[in-house]
């Protein structure tokens, strides 16, 4: 990879951070949380959500189900295509073991996403030109699957408790999955899997 | 180790991804290699390299959507025939237009022994695939020549485009047919067959005079319908001949001669 395209790179890697510290200026203050504001935000790279894709995130009680909403963007300079994609993914992390000096890891973690892509190209019902079920699935959605870890470290800052995670996640989808299981002689896991990589920020 | 370190692996992946389908960034991403790109005309170089024999011996074979264990074995197959001088792909190269769907099918139909050249299907044309097709192979309408022939290969795929009589292009088709001072025998190659339902009905009898009112022309060749077929569909002197799917394990030999051709059906 080139300095050029590193460069373009950083570029939208901060104003998705400056956008991460902004939503984290509008948590302080003495007030307890409203149910709606997020608890954290994802910024995640790869994963067939868009080159960076981020947002939002909410946790269940015990912090073992993150649900995520996601705004991705694909640069046409690493896509052939620019695209935009949004996408909503539960990811369940059942165990957390505690490291030192406050870091901790997640050894799993499965989820599941659905992404919808946006596009004249794409269709989520198909025109009225084809015959009932001449195709069967929809280009526009994109069902997927995943399994991952992560590792976190909590923080204090600003008198509150806030934690940073990194994770990873190797996936597929839908229409891989149904290549694969079809053709287990040509296609191996590794030609259907893909890997993500992301951070959070709880507040 | 410092806890910034700890993110070093992080950037280093970030560093090695552009050129790695490690990362996906949109299944319908057009994201190409090396040598993935303008396949038709690499192998239609690769093959006019080679002197043109007299009697030309060529494989039409089809619909290789998901079928990729088959058009493994296909290769298998169409390798054992010493005296072909390339493979014709009658479209549906993929089954869900994308991208990585072609890199698949190039990796196997790569094993060939002889150069292979494509004409876009149905299912090619859909989401990206159009890009897709574009980028990795070429034009759509597109033609060379070899030996005393000359290949005609057409986008047929009316229903993708709402049947709005812009395809099959007739108006470059029959520039294309009319360019033949060498008079060569012309085969017209395309994925759905002027008589089916997916093909324009208001283009079919126009598409059909063309080919039928041309002294050179006596064969067309297709896919699509995933079975054999093989006649003169207008009783006009032209012979229209479709290859079967990847799927039910058949393809076509096909042998041509100034004047003359015969086709063989196998069965892998």
């Amino acid at each position: 990879m080139n300095v050029l395209i590193f460069k373009k790179m950083s570029k939208y890697l901060l104003l998705i951070l400056a956008s991460l510290s902004f939503a984290a200026e509008a948590q302080e203050g003495p007030k307890a949380k409203r149910w709606y504001l997020p608890d954290h935000m994802k910024l995640q790279f790869a994963g067939g959500t868009g080159f960076l894709s981020g947002g939002p995130g909410y946790n269940s009680r015990n912090k073992k189900l993150e649900t995520d909403f996601l705004f991705g963007y694909l640069p046409e300079e690493f896509g052939g295509d620019a695209l935009i994609t949004i996408t909503g993914k539960t990811t369940y992390s059942p165990w957390r073991v505690a490291l030192k000096n406050d870091y901790y890891l997640a050894p799993v973690s499965i989820g599941m996403y659905l992404s919808y892509t946006f596009g004249p190209q794409f269709d989520s019902k198909w025109p009225a030109y084809y015959p009932k079920g001449y195709y069967w699935w929809a280009t526009a959605f994109r069902p997927g699957i995943y399994a991952g870890g992560k590792i976190a470290r909590e923080l204090t800052m600003h008198s509150r408790r806030r934690g940073l995670e990194l994770y990873y996640e190797i996936g597929t989808y839908d229409l891989m999955l149904i290549s694969y299981v079809q053709n287990t002689g040509f296609l191996t896991p590794g030609d259907i899997l893909n890997l993500a990589i992301g951070l959070k920020f709880a507040f | 180790m410092k806890p910034v370190l700890r993110f070093l692996p992080f950037v280093s992946l970030l560093f090695f991804s552009s050129c790695d389908s490690l990362f996906l960034y949109n299944p319908n991403q057009v994201t190409l290699h090396n040598g993935e790109s303008n396949l038709n005309a690499r192998n239609i170089a690769a093959l006019v390299s080679q002197p043109p024999p007299d009697t030309l011996r060529f494989i039409l074979m089809g619909d290789s959507q998901r079928w990729y264990d088959e058009s493994e074995d296909f290769v298998k197959s169409a390798n054992k025939h010493r005296d072909i001088s390339f493979v014709l792909h009658a479209g549906d190269i993929s089954d869900f237009g994308l991208s990585q769907e072609f890199k698949w099918v190039n990796r196997i139909l790569s094993k060939l022994h002889v150069p292979y050249m494509t004409v876009i299907g149905n299912h090619d044309i859909v989401a990206n695939g159009p890009d897709a097709y574009r980028k990795m192979f070429g034009p759509m309408d597109y033609s060379f020549e070899y030996g005393s022939h000359k290949f005609i290969f057409i986008n047929t795929n009316s229903r993708e485009y709402a049947f709005d009589g812009t395809v099959p292009d007739v108006n470059w088709l029959r520039k294309e047919l009319a360019d033949n001072p060498e008079n060569k025998d012309m085969i017209v190659i395309a994925h759905i067959p002027p008589y089916d339902n997916d093909f324009d009905r208001n283009l079919e009898k126009e598409y059909g005079e063309l080919l039928g009112n041309n002294p050179n022309v006596h064969m067309s060749l297709y896919g699509h319908q995933h079975s054999f077929n093989d006649g003169e569909y207008y009783k006009d002197g032209v012979r229209y001949v479709v290859t079967t799917s990847m799927g039910a394990r058949g393809y076509l030999k096909i042998k041509v001669w100034k004047g003359g051709q015969e086709v063989e059906r196998i069965n892998f």
